[in-house]
């Protein structure tokens, strides 16, 4: 269970105090798929890095799996986006130098496991995502659907209960947007916690629940 | 992949900027290795030309008053008990903190014998001591090997008309000549070198000796300190340093020392900048990268492991290659410039010297760029993707 509450979040410009996120109050069940919409400069990437351990709001606490994650240390909150939190970037994020698998593994360097453990655990994943056969291939030899899918991959093989997702198909053409969609909507499906942001309603429409954030504050 | 595996891509795909990195520290380590090894190559060869060129302490009784002249140094008279010293003393001088570095034990003991009608200043030595302590003489026959052979000063030699093979005889005491030694143009020159036990047996002085000459090799300890350690270990004798012309040299050594430490120093700052700048700017140019490790659950210490991982390989390299580069040039250029003979000597340590010092200054430099790599909020770093 995730759950927010009376979350701000504002920035200081030097001029002025800006407000990226005021008086949020959310909650996200466990196996739930929420998309959070809005326009551009509506707050939805501010509460996707709030959600993931990485942006901590002015006021306000948010609870995950009843850890409040910003009364953590610096480290803790390390530890705590190793665990509970996978992340798809919205520009994908994959190191052109590393191959899908290595990619993949990148997620598991500091996890406590046996090296071959940790390549068995890639290789099933990458196979979850349907990329049997590709793992040695560079980022660059992969089509842009099967480089989303290998960053959903990298997001899930840490076996995290919250998956976010910041515009997944932001930069995708519309079929391997829509891959990406059935993908998290399939992980979905067997119990995995997804919070995505998106403008766009056609990707919100594959999510259980549409958030709609306005000028920082949830409106519907 | 480990974090070692990121630090090793990283520098495999950074090339062009660690091999010059490595080249920068390895200009560095090899000009402070050049330098300290044609250094201490010419301090090694001043000491052996130290060993060469006789005796630099001298020890004498304090309480005696009266005196006999011996190279141009005052030393007690013959003629008194008083203030002697005892071969007990040689074994003394062995226990100071500095012992290691003493190189001869020369003991002497002096008496004027009348030989026919002439007096003569007849020196009682340890051969063996004596013929390493003053390697300059030249002989004229054989070294002596048995206790009553002698070898005669070249003046001596003419006044009482010696020769090898000639026969003499010191207070009833039969003495063979078996050398005569070439002019040197010392108070040797008038002098009977007879074995000191023999000299205490016919001086009737058992177990006495007027005066100590002490080689050291005083490249390691100071001069002064020797003396100041032998004169406590025999507070009846007066311990003297015997200034030499290869003084000034170990001077101008020692300054050369300094120098050098002081190049080091400047080559030690100057490396550490470079490393300190390239590391910055590396860390600058990957923020996008470290901070999609952050989002993905990297702690501070594990981005600051990968940095220092990274300094710590160049920085051995850069030790490695500055040392091969450094004994290189000082194998090529000491003979030039130091003008000595020794050959330069390949000390193993200066390896892992110079590889530990790369190493310090290497990771020194690298912890604020690693501070600052760590301290990247995930959530900027990914904005500027």
């Amino acid at each position: 269970m995730i759950e927010l509450q009376d979350v701000t979040k504002t920035y200081n410009t030097g001029e002025a105090l800006v407000y990226a996120l005021r008086d949020v109050n959310l909650q996200v069940a466990e196996g739930e798929f929420v998309a959070i919409m809005g326009p551009s400069g509506s707050g939805k990437s501010t509460l996707l890095t709030i959600l993931g351990a990485m942006n901590s709001p002015s006021a306000g606490q948010v609870t995950i799996d009843g850890i409040n994650v910003y009364q953590l240390g610096a480290e803790r909150q390390a530890d705590f986006r190793h665990e509970y939190v996978g992340f798809v970037f919205q520009q994908l994020q994959l190191l052109p130098y590393l191959t899908a698998q290595e990619n993949v593994l990148l997620a598991l360097a500091v996890a406590k496991l046996p090296k071959a453990t940790k390549i068995a655990r890639a290789r099933e994943v990458l196979a979850q995502v349907g990329l049997a056969g590709k793992e040695g291939r560079l980022p660059y030899q992969l089509s842009g659907g099967e480089q989303g899918r290998v960053a959903v991959a990298r997001a899930l093989v840490n076996r995290a209960p919250l998956l976010l997702a910041d515009e997944p198909t932001g930069n995708l053409d519309r079929a391997t947007g829509v891959q990406i969609l059935n993908l998290l909507r399939e992980l979905n499906r067997t119990g995995q916690t997804v919070v995505m942001v998106t403008h766009d309603p056609h990707a919100a429409s594959v999510a259980g629940r549409i958030v709609n954030l306005l000028d920082g504050q949830i409106v519907a | 992949m480990q974090l070692t595996d990121i630090a090793l891509n990283s520098l495999r795909r950074r090339k062009g900027r660690m091999i010059f990195l490595v080249l920068g520290l390895a200009i560095g380590v090899a000009t402070v290795v050049a330098l300290m090894a044609i250094t201490d190559t010419m301090q090694t060869d001043i000491a052996v030309k130290m060993d060469e060129y006789g005796a630099n302490i001298l020890i004498v009784p304090k309480a005696s008053d009266l005196s006999l002249s011996y190279g141009g140094v005052t030393v007690a008279s013959a003629a008194y008990d008083v203030g002697e010293l005892s071969l007990t003393d040689l074994d003394s001088i062995q226990t100071i903190h500095d012992a290691r570095n003493i190189s001869v034990v020369a003991p002497k003991l002096l008496g004027a014998i009348t030989v026919g009608e002439r007096p003569v200043l007849v020196a009682g030595v340890r051969f063996p001591d004596e013929l390493r302590l003053k390697q300059w003489w030249q002989l004229d026959g054989a070294e002596p090997a048995g206790t009553y052979d002698a070898l005669a000063g070249v003046r001596l030699a003419q006044a009482l008309d010696l020769h090898p093979g000639a026969t003499l005889k010191l207070n009833g005491q039969s003495f063979r000549v078996v050398g005569i030694l070439a002019e040197n143009g010392t108070q040797d020159d008038d002098i009977l070198f007879i074995d000191l036990a023999a000299a205490q047996q016919v001086m009737n002085r058992s177990d006495g000796i007027s005066l100590v000459e002490v080689a050291a090799l005083c490249i390691a300890c100071p001069v002064e300190e020797m003396v100041e350690q032998i004169s406590e270990v025999l507070p009846q004798a007066r311990v003297t340093a015997l200034r030499q012309a290869v003084t000034l040299r170990m001077e101008t050594v020692g300054q050369l020392g300094r120098f050098a430490l002081a190049v080091a120093a400047v080559v030690t700052a100057i490396g550490g900048m470079v490393v300190l700048t390239t590391m910055l700017s590396s860390v600058s140019e990957r923020r996008q990268e470290i901070g999609l490790f952050r989002a993905m659950g990297f702690r501070q210490q594990h981005v600051m492991r990968i940095i220092l991982s990274e300094a710590a390989l160049v920085s051995l390299a850069g030790g490695a290659l500055g040392w091969l580069a450094g004994m290189g040039a000082a194998v090529l250029l000491t003979p030039h410039l130091a003008n000595v003979t020794l050959p330069v000597q390949w000390n193993p340590w200066w390896a892992f010297g110079a590889a530990g010092g790369a190493l310090v200054v290497g990771l020194a430099a690298s912890v604020y760029p690693a501070m600052y790599a760590a301290r990247l909020d995930p959530t900027i770093a990914l904005r500027s993707l």
